[in-house]
């Protein structure tokens, strides 16, 4: 199995949202319905002017242990072989809000239109045809990559503040904390 | 059409070899896949949200736009695009658009009437814009003609021209304005162009510049600092650019000027300056003695004591820019150092910064760009001698010579030239894209357009000033019509992006430029004429422009190659400033500002509006990252991410008053107020008041943005053309910073 994860280096995110425009773009998911399936937080710490803040883009992080399919009810949440892409099987999920309530990452949500649960897809679509997810395609400074597992887990630190503890589902993404090595 | 990776390098790599940049400086270690996604077609085109034009390949599906990507190989946005530009596609299908040309059916005009609007052809409404400004020319004169556009496209300008407008007023008080003018005599030419990624030091006085986007200047200073630059951030609130920065100062809003001017004084007094650049290119030999006599006054402590910026602080980032270079203090727009009634003599005194630095032209600093040049329809087809351009200007801008001269605004002063300095003599208006929101005092505009017999508005939303329109124009917008883009935020080297049309216009939409030809025809035949006697057609004249400028044989070659460069090394200038007296040297003393009543060098002046027993706190305003003012908060993506806007607070003030988080408040200033929640954020000082600017759309045609949030140009005054001229304000600087206000829970 050739697993992807996604690689974020928090400093360089300048919050423009392309990634979460691309995501709806290409996915075509309806606005409106309270899905949106990648999404920028902004966390502020300290108190002025002693003040901090940290944007952190989130989605799915298609855990190696998925609590969101351990937990649900009707097994409509599976995760594909080839590439260990977590996906929630539209026909089978019932929207009992099970695997919103288990994830760490707010990823699966609620729509409010057709009742069931929708969460990121890694673009599992593109992936296929050789192509980045559309988040990354799209995100100018670098700040959110994606990439095979096995050469993402290298790459960062495995948590970040204002990110759930990854012990328990083992999600797939690193941090990379130091972007910025003062040179000369 | 499938592609491979190599067939698009070949589209669009010509220039790659002369720009390393152009590859993406961030693909570290993933090399960007880049295929063409199975059964869509690609068009390359060019962003039209805001105006580094980004690169855009569109993919689209069984006729619809599907998915929009930046250009691979481009190097405005990196070949990326920002949230704005990504969801640009919500805008061209935004089910809200006007799809018709209407007219108005009930007499009674305001934000609250219903217009009872009723379809017309576009024949119909030409005939009648037509009559009804003939009508006013021959009762009135042209001053009666009021325009609320900018002068482009080409068409446009000729069309204003031919019929002899001199009301024609546009946004840019309120934006690039004051810059333009200090560029014009401090340095020269008119230029947004910083060379970040080369830069060692990067001075920023308030602009959050990363988080507006702007990729060509995101990405730039993200470069810089991978490259080991350091960024410096003076701005009251923190920002994502302060998070960037390696230093982020807090400072009291509206005194950046004196950090400024006490920062030359360092410069100065210590001889830190450029000696190679300042002695060979600048007129400082010439008016030394002025020069050093004037800033001496202004010392670091004495700025401490107007901005709360340390004295040693302020030492300390003057010796770091002037010897760590190359730096740069970039200016553009009313998000650096916002826009303030002091907001020109900053812009003078950053230009100084940028001299003293050495850096005008030169790697690292503020460069002028290099373009292609596309000729415009009045090289092309020459027109008969335009009309003398006579009458008042209701605005009172001829009382400011130097913005008279760049032809600019100005917004701030027109609802009070219209209501009170020549009431009545506007009877005839065009409005294009603009919206009564972006108004200081939006309300009064109001009112003074209620004085108008006739107004047409030309958009492609229904916002609030289609409301008070007696004929309404549905607009084509940018993904809807070609153009070819000159680059002008970026040019190391000419670059030319073909801007494609990704979908035919929706409905009946039509762009400004047909309108221009269409009431030409009507009204001034003469200027829209070819020399064989046919009428100007737009398509034709785009494809003369291109084959003129080199880009190709016609449009339809220049769209196929999609983005046309010419690498070529950067040769620093060695003559600068094109105004009459400069001999060719960048200006730090500014002899002719004397005759046109401006000082030649910056002095300090206060902002307009101070902290007071009634209005305590500062009210500072913003355009959220994710929105391009008053245009896209009806775009349901971006909608999505940011649909309203809060009282932006400090917990302490919060505290003080009583004010829990999401409790709606009473926001209060001398010229308004407005109601709207607050929002509690460590990231604003204790005395200021925050709010979004863009909100608070009355219209209820637009069924997202309309009735959502409040109106932050209601807390703001506009301004008569004498407080300008009163307070030393040459530049014009609308002041739409510069209000204080009160807060109290509801
Ligand atoms: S991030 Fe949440 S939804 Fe995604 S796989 Fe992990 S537990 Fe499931
Ligand atoms: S696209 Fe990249 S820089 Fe922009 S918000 Fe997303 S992660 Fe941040
Ligand atoms: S910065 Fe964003 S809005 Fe501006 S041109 Fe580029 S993609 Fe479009």
């Amino acid at each position: 199995m050739q697993a992807y994860g996604w690689l974020i280096d928090e400093k360089l995110c300048i919050e423009c949202r392309a990634c979460e425009s691309a995501c709806k773009m290409w996915n075509q998911v309806e606005t409106g319905v309270g899905v949106r399936r990648r999404q920028v937080r902004v966390y502020t710490m300290g108190v002025f002017p002693q003040v901090r803040q940290q944007s952190l883009t989130g989605a799915c992080n298609h855990c190696e242990n998925a609590w969101c399919m351990k937990v649900c009810p009707v097994k409509a949440i599976w995760r594909r072989e080839e590439d260990g892409v977590v996906l929630i099987d539209q026909d089978k999920c019932v929207g009992c809000q099970q695997c919103a309530m288990f994830c760490p990452y707010g990823a699966p949500q609620f729509n409010l239109r057709t009742r069931k649960m929708d969460k990121c897809t890694m673009c599992f679509d593109r992936l296929e045809q050789g192509l980045d997810p559309a988040c990354v395609t799209l995100c100018p400074t670098g700040a959110l990559k994606y990439g095979p597992w096995d050469e993402i887990r290298g790459k960062g630190s495995e948590t970040t503040e204002n990110f759930a503890p990854p012990r328990q589902t083992r999600p797939k993404i690193r941090f990379v904390k130091d972007p910025f090595p003062v040179k000369g | 059409m499938a592609l491979t990776r190599r067939d698009w390098l070949k589209t669009t790599g010509a220039g790659l070899a002369g720009a390393p940049a152009a590859l993406g400086a961030f693909e570290d270690y993933f090399q960007r896949a880049s295929g063409a996604p199975a059964g869509m077609t690609r068009i390359v085109t060019a962003c039209g949200i805001c105006s580094p034009a980004c690169g855009i390949q569109a993919w689209v599906q069984d006729g619809k736009l599907r998915f929009l990507e930046g250009l691979p190989g481009d190097v405005s946005g990196g070949g990326h695009l920002c949230g704005k530009g990504a969801a640009g596609a919500m805008q061209l299908y935004d089910p809200d658009r006007l799809k018709y040309p209407m007219k108005r059916t009930n007499p009674r005009k305001g934000l609250h009437e219903d217009p009872g609007w009723v379809r017309i052809s576009w024949q119909e409404a030409l005939d009648e814009i037509a009559f009804r400004m003939k009508q006013t020319i021959d009762t009135y004169g042209t001053e009666a003609l009021l325009f609320v556009t900018l002068p482009s496209p080409d068409l446009w300008a000729r069309f204003m021209n031919a019929m002899g407008v001199v009301n024609r007023v546009d946004h840019r008080d309120e934006c690039f304005q004051t810059d333009m003018i200090i560029q014009k005599y401090t340095t020269g030419a008119k230029t947004w162009c910083n060379d970040f990624e080369n830069s060692k030091y990067i001075l920023l006085f308030g602009w959050d510049i990363l988080a507006k986007a702007k990729l060509a200047y995101a990405t730039g200073i993200v470069k810089a600092r991978e490259n080991g630059a350091k960024v410096v951030h003076f701005s009251p609130n923190y920002t994502a650019t302060s998070r960037f920065a390696n230093e982020w100062i807090t400072i009291k809003p509206g005194t950046d000027l004196a950090v400024a001017l006490a920062m030359i004084q360092v410069i100065l007094s210590e001889n830190l300056y450029n000696r190679e650049f300042v002695d060979n290119y600048t007129n400082f030999g010439k008016y030394e003695t002025e020069i050093r006599t004037h800033f001496a006054q202004y010392t670091p402590e004495w700025a401490e004591q107007i901005s709360g910026v340390k004295a040693d602080v302020i030492r300390r980032i003057a010796r770091e820019f002037a010897s760590n270079g190359p730096a740069i203090a970039p200016a553009h727009k009313k998000s650096l150092c916002a826009n303030y009634m002091n907001s020109t003599q900053l812009v003078h005194a950053i230009s100084i910064l940028n001299i003293l630095a050495g850096t005008i032209d030169r790697p690292g600093g503020r460069y002028f760009p290099r373009m292609h040049s596309i000729p415009g329809v009045d090289a092309i087809y020459p027109p008969p001698a335009y009309p003398p351009k006579k009458g008042r200007r209701v605005d009172g801008r001829d009382k400011l010579p130097l913005v008279n001269e760049v032809d600019a605004g100005i917004f701030s002063t027109l609802a009070d030239g219209m209501l009170n300095k020549y009431p009545g003599m506007i009877k005839f208006s065009f409005w294009n894209a603009y919206t009564i929101l972006g108004f200081p005092s939006p309300l009064k505009m109001v009112e003074a357009l209620k004085t108008v017999d006739f107004t047409v508005v030309m958009d492609f939303l229904p916002t609030d000033t289609v409301t008070l329109a007696d004929i309404v124009l549905p607009s084509a917008m940018y993904l809807e019509g070609n153009d070819a883009v000159a680059r002008d935020y970026i040019a190391k080297y000419p670059q030319t992006v073909a801007r494609k049309a990704v979908s035919a216009p929706i409905f009946e939409a039509k762009s400004i430029a047909y309108v221009a030809i269409e009431l030409g025809k009507r009204l001034c035949p003469d200027y829209f004429k070819t020399p064989d006697g046919s009428w100007i057609n737009p398509s034709t004249l785009l494809d003369e422009k291109v084959r003129r400028a080199g880009l190709g044989e016609n449009f339809a070659d220049f769209a196929a190659k999609g983005l046309v460069e010419k690498p070529q090394p950067f040769v620093p200038r060695t003559t600068f400033v094109s105004v009459a007296g400069a001999d060719g040297k960048c200006q730090i003393y500014v002899p002719q500002f004397v005759a046109k009543g401006a000082d030649p060098l910056p002095k300090w002046i206060p902002k307009r509006d101070q902290p007071n027993e009634h209005y305590p706190y500062y009210y500072m305003t913003f355009i959220p990252a994710v929105h391009r003012r008053n245009t896209t908060e009806n775009n349901s993506i971006l909608h999505e991410m940011f649909p309203t806007n809060a009282a932006i607070i400090n917990p302490a003030l919060a505290k003080k008053h009583g004010i829990a988080e999401g409790q709606k408040v009473l926001v209060r200033s001398r010229a308004g107020q407005i109601e709207l929640p607050a929002h509690l954020s460590e990231t604003v000082p204790p005395d200021v008041v925050m709010v979004a600017h863009g909100f608070g759309h009355v219209s209820r045609a637009l069924s997202l943005a309309g009735g959502v949030g409040a109106r932050d140009g209601d807390l703001i005054p506009d301004a008569s053309i004498d407080d300008f001229v009163a307070a030393g304000n040459y530049g014009g600087s609308s002041c739409i910073m510069d209000a204080v206000c009160s807060i109290e829970p509801l």
